[in-house]
Formats: structure tokens, C-alpha cells, sequence
């Protein structure tokens, strides 16, 4: 009996765990968010808490440069970590699979590890080496005559810093996803390309890189997700600075929350970050869809 | 001849770029290790003396006066917690969701994973002290399953699209229900997947730190957050800090190398089809 | 009958025994929770902690976190009500204006004054003033510092530089000592955004500046006397600073010194042990301590309380978190923390005692003991710190940068301005 009904409704009885969970869990937080982002609740100020509106939403785009700034920033290491982290993952990738030879799990493992890591403790890791007086980083630059750099303590030099982290994190994903796409990759393109005489570049160009690209396009979107919501390693490295040279709309927005307790202004800036997100992410699944048709 | 020689040379040219970029991958770890055993006087002096300086001091700190054995004990109740629990809601999920191709509910749950994690720390302290589980390892379970459960439902979909249809209509005209389909046709089929699914949402959970953060107690602290205890007010214990570093990413690493296999072949299956 | 009178003479004796010792340990049995940040004087207490629960019978539930973690964690658990916290540290002069303001600090005058033995009027009067809101005793003092000159004794020798107490002879020193060729550098201290404002405020003190008016409220970032302070702290970092100062708090300015890369060093008095103690420092030996140089109004550094213990407003067992509040504030444990494990008290008796300042290096002693005339705040007193501490530390960081920090100081300070509006 339990069984039959079951298989009838199969469809909502094995989802509906998971949509319930989901929901409640984020139906509170998102309705608390909501509704305090349109109240003036700041723990610091004498007035007492009250409804004000979208006024909020307009304080945040006409009067505060801060938190326009943190979008752009945010933008920029989400787009430079991407490409970048694009670039050396696909090129790792079809590098490690050009060549059969013994050693290549242990290869894997290793490139494991990064993104297996703790991020705060690989935080301060880094923290530790990129110190510009006393790190390891700039002493080895030194010693093969390359300039020094300020990395995470420069002003212009914080964000490529964090992309360069971020890289070295998330790239081995990128190579571990390129290897699986490669591994499944029909033989035939290869065979008929070969016989046409193409070059291993040209083949790497015209054949492996746009078969791959489904592939790959899955995780260039879950890293999206993610690095436009980076928070541990720059909370633990340098909290926004210097400055606020690397401040997020993540971080200015734990700073509003947790440390200037604006929790109104704060939950007005959640929802704006969260449309951000979700608009990038229906419009990039919009338009992948467009083109697979 | 010539031909050897340049194979030969292609080769050390190629292995020197592949050592090359593993080593990149690889030094922060070895750097770590390396000054997890060395005095904090010595452990910043450039040039590095190698062999100078060298202590199992920060091990006795992380272990004997931190304890970390306890916050090890915690993460892994916490990512075990998690883990199990996301596998029993998003397994069956993910299954419906790619037989019915429901992309809907699929959305519906890929967008939990797009929600800013501050968004949830107020408001689920507060949830979790009305139903009093505040100083309980179920509040982190509860709160980690929400980058876990949805990981697990993105990554084992196009998994279960790859099963063929057949076996399971088969299973179904033989008689058995969905339910048993599932668990005796389609889940044995899926151990690879089930498996990297499990290391993955095991690992976020392992390393998850802001939720953490709020969410732990005393009691309940994880290893991210048990780091900090190496900060305080007027001191910074690098050496305690990079042993306790290392402690944390052990469990991982010996994770990673001895699930590899795994790891690399549910990938295939969770990427390819996309 | 003989036998049921001894019975009941028995029973009555076991039970005045079981009274006397319940009289001797009225809290037995009571549990209470103790939150705690990282800091070397919750180090110093933990050990001895199980003295206070074999004498009182509370038990402690003792928790710490990084300093800014715990009041994070606090104000989560506050704000969401019956926190079940009875105890916690707290920094006066950054959360104090804005806890006491959301009622979360029992106020312990009642506490204090009925309790003789205790003797709180043995705290500095600074201390006891820096913990008191609107009249309501918030917390009882803990460690106090100061800002000080840390310098290399041995470089300076070499130079044949003497210590400088002026903000003349600071810059001339640093000046002669920077050798940025040969890594070497003048000066160093916080260039960190919100951690740099509490050591620039001496700065800006000693030149006769302020952060507000403290009668009308008046925002005063961009006066002459502010400007000019901020201007020789950032001069000082721009010019003989070492690379990568904006992202330096404390932990990195003490790293560059330990590595004999810097000469000179302002920063809290707290900080001694990280820079003169030898299994810390390599340096400890030849790193000597001075009073904070003088500008035009004399040196006037701070004098702070940097931490208090506080009772929590809603706890349910205040009888207990008082017993230990006591205790750990208490003379005796006092001498014991400031005399063995070398912390910085407030209580006079203490700091009168030679036990209680065996520990400490002299001319550390001596740069403390020098610190007078000192104010009694490092940051603006208001509720919205942080938020302050940002504007002020951006127009800083301007400066160190080299930017036109004289505008951005107008900004800032009618940003401020409109924070000092919200507080009248």
C-alpha cells in the first residue's frame, strides 16, 4: 500500500525532505533579512528601531561610495579569478593528460590539496609568507633578481594578490574537472584531425578546448557562486584593507553587521548581494541555454 | 637519434613544467609543516636555517595545552553529521530531480547555495536558541547542511541522468517499488558519486567557518575556529598557529589520497554531463 | 529510648555539620558560565581556577575567543536574550558606551559597595572612571596600558642617538636610522585601517588635539593640532616606515622589529613581552623602553583600561558570578597575576607592592611608571567605535599613502560629525 502510494508520488515524496529542510531553513533568515533590511535596527543608536522603507536601498546607491566601490572590487576579483584560475586549471589539465606515465595519482592528490585545505588555515599560511619585510615570498624574489612586491599590504597590489591566492586554491578543481572531460572525450576528432596532419596546438585549439567547454562551463559557474562570496581568506588576512582596498561586498557587509551593528543597513546590502548573485547566475544559465539550442 | 634526443628533451622539458607547478601547489603545505616545528625566533629568520631552531614544542601546545584532540573530536561529529544527513535528504531528491528532470525544485535548491552565509547567521542563532539547540552539535549539523545538501543534490543529479532509464524501468516492471529501485538498482550503481559526494560536503563542513564562528560554543568549537585560540590579545603564536594548521589539514590530506580514485571518477560523471 | 535520644542528638549533629559545611560553601553546586577573550591574563587565571571552585563549590564553565570574535559572539547571544552568559570580559572603551547603552551590563555598585573587604576604591581613579557609564559601574577594571617608545638600544648607541623625547627627536632619529637599501628602517608602527587609531592618538593628543569636544560634541578631525599629529604619524610611517605598512597591526610591526629591521616603535605598553622577552625576541637584550615623546603639549600619552569583567545583566545566578568576579579581581589574586605572571593591573596596592612588580623590566617599569598626565581614552568615547575608527583610520591611511589627507579630513570629520549628531 505505503509502497504504491509511494511510487504515485514518488516525485514529492523523495524531494520533499530536501525542499523542506531547504525551505525552513531559509525561509526565516530570508523573511528576517527582508524585513529588517527595510527598518533603521543599529544597535549603537539611541533611536529606536523603526520601519523606514526602501530607504535603506537608497542611502546604500546615492550616499554610500563605500559600497559601491565593494562592487566594483568584488567584481574584479570574482572576473580576475575566474579567468585566471580558467587559464592555468584547462592548461594544467591538458598538459597532465598529454602524457601517459606512472605517478600521475599521486599528481592528483597533490592537486587535491589546495582546495581541500582549510581556507583560514591556508590563510594564514600565506599571510606568513607574503609578509613583504619578513615573508619567505619576497626573499625568494630577491634572491633570482625579481622586484619585491607589497602583495597583500599595497593598496593596488591586495586584489591581484587574493586572485593569485584564490588561483592556487581553486585552479587544481578546474584541472581536475578538465581531466574528467578530457577522459570521457570521444577518440574519433582526435583520429581524423591527426590524419589531417594538425599540429598538437591546433588540435588543442580547434578540437579538445570547444568539446570541453560544456564541461568545464559547470564549474566556471560554481566558482562564480563562490568567489563572489570569498569571505574566510580575506577576513583572515586583511579584513577589507588595506585601506579598504580589498573590501568586498561580503566583508563591508560583516562590518556593517558585526562590527559597526547596522544590522538594517546591513540586511538591505544581503539582499542586494543576493540579487547580484542570483541575476548573474539565472542570466549566464539563460544564455548557455540560447546557445546550446 | 636525433629523434631519441628530442623525445627526450620534450620529455625533461615537459616533466620540469609539470614538477614546477606541483611544487607551486605544493610549497605553501611543505612551508607550513616545515615552520610547525621550528622556535618562534627561529621561525621568521631569513635566510632560512635549516636545520636551527627545530622543536616539537607547537605539537605539545596543540595537543597537550589546547586539546585539539577535542575540537578534532567536534569537526568530525560535525562534518560526519552533516555529511550522513545530506546524503539521506539529497540522495532521493537528486534522483527524483533527474528522473523527472524537475528543474524547479533543483533551482529552488541551487539557490540556498547562492545566498550570502552572513544572511543566515542572526537569524538561525536566533531559531536555534527558540528551540533550545544552541549549545548542540545539532545546530552546526543543521547549518552546514545548508552548503552540504545542496552540493550533494548539484553533483549527484546529472549523476543519476547518467544511469540508464532502462535498469530502473526494469526494476519497476519487475515488481519493485521506486523506493526499492532505488536503493537496491540505483544507489549501489552510484557508490563512485555517493562517495565524492560524500568527501566534498564532508570537507566544507570540515573547513566552514563562518557559520562556525556564530554558531559554536565551548563546547561544540570546530577546528577553523580553534585556530584563533593561537591569537590573542598581545601575542600571536605563529609556530602554535602553523601546527595547528597542519593538524587541521592532515585528516583532509590523508582523505584526498586514499579516495582519489573516487573523487576523480565521480567528477567525470558530475561534470561531463553538466 | 536511651537509644532514640542518641539517634536524634546523632541526626542533629550530622545535620549542623551538613549546615556548617553548606555555610562554608554557600554556592555549592552552582554552575556559571565564564566568557573570556585570548589574553594573557585569562592564561594567568585558568590554572589557579580550580582553587576558586574547591573553595566556593561553583563550578566554572569557562570558555575564550579572539578578541574581536568574542564580542561578536556576545552581542549574538545578547541580542537574541536569556544568553545564559553570567560572566565576561569586555573592552570599556569599545563596546562599554554601546552594552551599557542596551542594558546588557549588571551594574555591580551595589556589588562593590557593600563589600568592605573587597575594597574597589583600590583601583586607580582613571580605571574606575574608564568602567563607569552613566554612573553605573559596568565592570571591574582588569589590565590597563599605556603608549610607549620601544627602540633598539644597541643602534641607537651605534649612532650615538640619544632616546628621543620629542616628536622632533623622533623624526630626526628615525630619519638618521632609516636604511631602507640596506633593509633597514626608522620607524614602525600600526598602519592597519581601524587598529592604527588608538596608537595615533597619542600622537594627536601631544600636539593638542582630540577626536571630539567632548561639552558640545564638536567633530574635531580636521583642527590644526588633530591634523598635525596625524600628519608626523603619517610622515614618520610614510618616510622611514617599511614597505607594506597599511596592512600592519600590532603582530607585524613586533615581527619587523624582532627581525632587527626596524629602530623605533610606539605602540602599548602591553605589547612588552612579545619584544623583551628572549624566547620571544631575539632582541629582548638590547630592546629598551622610554616614555612617549613630547610634542608641543608635553607628552601626553593614554592610560587606559584595556579590559574589564563584567556580570551580564539577565545572568541567573549573580550571586555566584559576583564570587567570582570577586575573587579574580580580589588583592590577593591580584599581586599573584600582576606579580608572577607580569600583567598590568589597576589596583594601587598592587603596583605599591615590590612583589607585586617583581616581574617587570625596569626601564619598562619606569617608561610606565613616566606615563602621567595621560588621558584616559585611546579612541572616541561614543557608541558607533568601530564605525569612528574607520573614518578616522581612513584619513590615515590617506596620509601614509601621500594622498591630500587635509581634504579627506573634512570629510571625515563631517562623517563623524553626523555619528557625534546620533549621540547627543
Amino acid at each position: 500500500m505505503l509502497s504504491r502510494w509511494i511510487d504515485r508520488h514518488e516525485k514529492w515524496v523523495f524531494t520533499f525532505p530536501s525542499l523542506f529542510f531547504v525551505v525552513i531553513m531559509m525561509v526565516f533568515p530570508l523573511g528576517y533579512t527582508i524585513w529588517n533590511s527595510m527598518t533603521n535596527w543599529t544597535l549603537t543608536a539611541k533611536t529606536p528601531t523603526a520601519f523606514i522603507g526602501f530607504r535603506n536601498y537608497v542611502q546604500m546607491f546615492a550616499e554610500d561610495p563605500r559600497f559601491l566601490q565593494s562592487i566594483v572590487r568584488t567584481f574584479a576579483f570574482t572576473i580576475g579569478s575566474l579567468i585566471f584560475q580558467m587559464i592555468v586549471g584547462v592548461g594544467a589539465g591538458i598538459l597532465i593528460d598529454s602524457k601517459e606515465y606512472r605517478g600521475r595519482k599521486i599528481l592528483n592528490s597533490i592537486l587535491l590539496l589546495p582546495m581541500m585545505a582549510t581556507p583560514v588555515a591556508v590563510a594564514m599560511v600565506w599571510l606568513l609568507i607574503l609578509e613583504p619585510t619578513t615573508g619567505v615570498a619576497n626573499y625568494l624574489l630577491k634572491q633570482i633578481g625579481l622586484p619585491v612586491s607589497k602583495f597583500l599590504s599595497g593598496t593596488n597590489t591586495v586584489i591581484p594578490t587574493f586572485i593569485l591566492i584564490d588561483t592556487w586554491e581553486w585552479a587544481p578543481l578546474i584541472t581536475l574537472i578538465t581531466l574528467a572531460g578530457l577522459a570521457s572525450l570521444p577518440h574519433d576528432p582526435f583520429e581524423s584531425a591527426k590524419v589531417d596532419g594538425a599540429g598538437p596546438l591546433q588540435v588543442v585549439w580547434h578540437i579538445t578546448l570547444p568539446m570541453l567547454v560544456p564541461t568545464i562551463s559547470v564549474g566556471a559557474l560554481l566558482r562564480f557562486i563562490d568567489c563572489f562570496k570569498t569571505f574566510d581568506i580575506i577576513y583572515t588576512m586583511t579584513t577589507g584593507g588595506p585601506g579598504y582596498a580589498s573590501e568586498t561586498i561580503n566583508i563591508y557587509t560583516y562590518q556593517n553587521a558585526f562590527y559597526y551593528f547596522k544590522f538594517g543597513y546591513a540586511s538591505s546590502m544581503l539582499v542586494i548581494f543576493f540579487a547580484i548573485v542570483l541575476g548573474t547566475v539565472l542570466f549566464v544559465t539563460y544564455t548557455r541555454k540560447k546557445l546550446e539550442v | 637519434m636525433t629523434q631519441k634526443i628530442r623525445k627526450w628533451v620534450g620529455n625533461a622539458v615537459y616533466f620540469a613544467i609539470v614538477f614546477l607547478l606541483l611544487m607551486l601547489f605544493l610549497s605553501p603545505f611543505l612551508w607550513m609543516v616545515y615552520c610547525s616545528f621550528k622556535t618562534p625566533i627561529e621561525l621568521s629568520k631569513l635566510p632560512v636555517n635549516w636545520l636551527k631552531g627545530l622543536t616539537l614544542d607547537n605539537y605539545n601546545k596543540v595537543f597537550v595545552q589546547q586539546n585539539f584532540f577535542k575540537f578534532i573530536k567536534n569537526s568530525l561529529i560535525v562534518a560526519g553529521g552533516s555529511t550522513i544527513f545530506g546524503l539521506i535528504l539529497g540522495l532521493p531528491a537528486a534522483f527524483a530531480i533527474a528522473r523527472h528532470s524537475m528543474k524547479k525544485a533543483s533551482m529552488l535548491i541551487l539557490v540556498s547555495r547562492m545566498m550570502p552565509g552572513i544572511t543566515f547567521l542572526l537569524p538561525l542563532y536566533i531559531m536555534f536558541r527558540q528551540i533550545g539547540i544552541v549549545d548542540t552539535y545539532l545546530s552546526l549539523i543543521l547549518s552546514h547542511m545548508l552548503t552540504g545538501l545542496p552540493f550533494i543534490i548539484w553533483l549527484m543529479t546529472p549523476f543519476f541522468e547518467s544511469i540508464p532509464k532502462d535498469l530502473v524501468e526494469a526494476a519497476i516492471v519487475d515488481g519493485a517499488g521506486s523506493m526499492t529501485a532505488f536503493l537496491r538498482v540505483v544507489l549501489p550503481l552510484s557508490v563512485p558519486g555517493i562517495v565524492t559526494a560524500s568527501i566534498l560536503s564532508f570537507t566544507f563542513s570540515w573547513n566552514n567557518f563562518m557559520f562556525s564562528i556564530v554558531l559554536a560554543t565551548n563546547k561544540t568549537r570546530t577546528v577553523p575556529v580553534a585556530i584563533y585560540n593561537f591569537i590573542s590579545y598581545a601575542s600571536i603564536d605563529w609556530g602554535g598557529l602553523m601546527a595547528a594548521a597542519t593538524v587541521i589539514t592532515i585528516p583532509i590530506l590523508i582523505l584526498a589520497i586514499t579516495t582519489q580514485r573516487y573523487v576523480i571518477r565521480g567528477m567525470t560523471a558530475g561534470a561531463v554531463k553538466g | 529510648m536511651k537509644k532514640l535520644c542518641l539517634l536524634i542528638v546523632l541526626v542533629l549533629l550530622l545535620a549542623s555539620m551538613t549546615a556548617a559545611i553548606a555555610q562554608d560553601k554557600p554556592f555549592a553546586g552552582q554552575t556559571i558560565r565564564v566568557v573570556l577573550a585570548n589574553h594573557a591574563w585569562t592564561d594567568a587565571v585558568a590554572p589557579i581556577l580550580s582553587r576558586f571552585e574547591e573553595e566556593t563549590g561553583i563550578k566554572v564553565e569557562w570558555e575564550s575567543y579572539g578578541e574581536e570574535q568574542l564580542n561578536q559572539k556576545l552581542t549574538t547571544e545578547f541580542i537574541a536574550g536569556k544568553a545564559g552568559i553570567d560572566v565576561f570580559m569586555t573592552r570599556p572603551l569599545q563596546e562599554g558606551a554601546n552594552m551599557e547603552m542596551n542594558g546588557w551590563y549588571q551594574d555591580l555598585k551595589d556589588y562593590v559597595s557593600k563589600d568592605a573587604e573587597y575594597d574597589f576604591e583600590d583601583f586607580t581613579e582613571a580605571s574606575r572612571s574608564a568602567v563607569t557609564f552613566n554612573g553605573t559601574i559596568t565592570a571591574i577594571p582588569l589590565v590597563t596600558e599605556q603608549e610607549i617608545l620601544y627602540y633598539r638600544k644597541d643602534i641607537l648607541e651605534e649612532k650615538g642617538i640619544a632616546v628621543p623625547t620629542t616628536m622632533e627627536e623622533l623624526y630626526a632619529a628615525a630619519e638618521a636610522l632609516n636604511d631602507p637599501d640596506n633593509d633597514f628602517y626608522g620607524f614602525v608602527a600600526r598602519g592597519q585601517r581601524s587598529p592604527l587609531v588608538t596608537q595615533l592618538s597619542a600622537y594627536i593628543y601631544s600636539y593638542g588635539g582630540d577626536w571630539f569636544d567632548r561639552d558640545t560634541y564638536t567633530a574635531t578631525l580636521n583642527t590644526p593640532e588633530t591634523l598635525a599629529g596625524i600628519e608626523m604619524y603619517s610622515n614618520l610611517l610614510r618616510n622611514f616606515g617599511p614597505p607594506g605598512v597599511l596592512n600592519m597591526h600590532w603582530a607585524q610591526c613586533i615581527g619587523i622589529f624582532n627581525e632587527k629591521k626596524v629602530a623605533l616603535y610606539t605602540d602599548a605598553s602591553s605589547l612588552y613581552p612579545n619584544l623583551l622577552d628572549p624566547t620571544k625576541s631575539d632582541v629582548a637584550d638590547v630592546t629598551g623602553c622610554a616614555v612617549f615623546p613630547a610634542g608641543p603639549e608635553g607628552s601626553v600619552s593614554y592610560d587606559i583600561t584595556a579590559w574589564g569583567l563584567a556580570m551580564y545583566g539577565e545572568s541567573e545566578n549573580k550571586d555566584a558570578a559576583w564570587e567570582f568576579i570577586r575573587w579574580a579581581t580580589s588583592r590577593e589574586n591580584s599581586l599573584y597575576i600582576q606579580g608572577e605572571k607580569a600583567q598590568q593591573l589597576a589596583r594601587t596596592s598592587v603596583w605599591a607592592d615590590p612583589e607585586g612588580i617583581k616581574s617587570f623590566p625596569a626601564d619598562w617599569a619606569a617608561a610606565v611608571a613616566g606615563t602621567i598626565n595621560a588621558k584616559s581614552y585611546d579612541r572616541p568615547l561614543i557608541t558607533a567605535v568601530t564605525e569612528a575608527r574607520d573614518i578616522i583610520g581612513g584619513v590615515v591611511v590617506t596620509a601614509i599613502e601621500g594622498g591630500d589627507f587635509e581634504a579627506v579630513a573634512d570629510e571625515a570629520n563631517a562623517q563623524f560629525q553626523s555619528l557625534l549628531d546620533l549621540e547627543k
